[in-house]
């Protein structure tokens, strides 16, 4: 099977920039706890926890 | 979010997971032994809101004598198995004594599991002798100071870790001892980090 050539830079870059998006979500995140409920938030999480 | 914070303890209600009562079960047996112990991984994070999973609780426990630990060991199988070794002996002996840690998980699982080691480190002794307490749903919890738990984070430095510092930058900037945080970014050596990832941030405190 062929495969694609790789370029390594590139791929480095995919994953800074995709490490930059998750820290950015990281502070709306905060942000939305902050502005909710620990009712809310916490229902959410719990979804998330017990899978 | 509401958190109610007092001189050295922060107070919160939420909807309890999983992982939580796994945890709040743990400790209540070390609570109940009187047993000096500090939570220090990511589950930190976990109870103010982080929306991720953890597959281990990191516990600093004091050090036991053989007595002590025999009774904790008893209580604890109660309920939990250790996951590392059935022998208690070879438990004190050859893990704790020797620096290495234990596992516990509920009876017939492997994850999650709480680790328990005894302080190595000067930083494990001052992290054990100076708790945060964390009301969780009125259990109490010791906890790493969320002063130390950011840099400390930054220092092990790995995606994961930066995110639950920058989370709980995010969550506990207005009530931070800012010179005692200052002061661990200084002795771990992570200014740098702390500055590019925090300081730079809409989070920051200006």
């Amino acid at each position: 099977m062929k495969t694609p050539d790789i370029d390594l830079e590139e791929l480095k870059r995919f994953k800074e920039n995709n490490f930059k998006e998750r820290l950015e979500f990281i502070d709306r995140y905060a942000e939305w706890i902050k502005k909710n409920s620990n009712s809310e938030w916490s229902s959410q999480q719990k979804v998330i926890i017990n899978q | 979010m509401e958190l109610k914070f007092l001189e050295n303890q922060v107070e919160i209600e939420k909807e309890l997971n999983e992982l939580d009562k796994f945890v709040i079960k743990f400790t209540d047996i070390l609570n109940k032994l009187n047993i000096k112990y500090v939570i220090v991984s990511g589950y930190v994070s976990i109870i103010f809101g982080r929306n991720r999973s953890s597959e281990d609780i990191d516990l600093i426990i004091e050090k036991l004598d053989y007595d002590k630990f025999n009774k904790l060991w008893h209580k604890i199988l109660y309920n939990f198995d250790c996951i590392i070794t059935e022998n208690q002996e070879n438990a004190y002996f050859e893990y704790l004594l020797k620096d290495n840690s234990i596992r516990f998980a509920e009876r017939g699982k492997f994850i999650p599991n709480i680790e328990i080691k005894f302080p190595k480190t000067e930083l494990d002794k001052w992290t054990l002798q100076n708790p945060l307490k964390a009301s969780l749903n009125d259990n109490l919890l010791f906890i790493s100071k969320i002063e130390l738990q950011i840099p400390f984070k930054f220092f092990l430095g790995s995606e994961k870790d930066i995110e639950d510092a920058k989370y709980l930058y995010a969550i506990f900037k207005n009530h931070l001892d800012i010179e005692l945080l200052e002061d661990f970014n200084r002795k771990l050596k992570i200014v740098e980090l702390f500055n590019k990832y925090i300081k730079t941030s809409k989070n920051s405190l200006k």
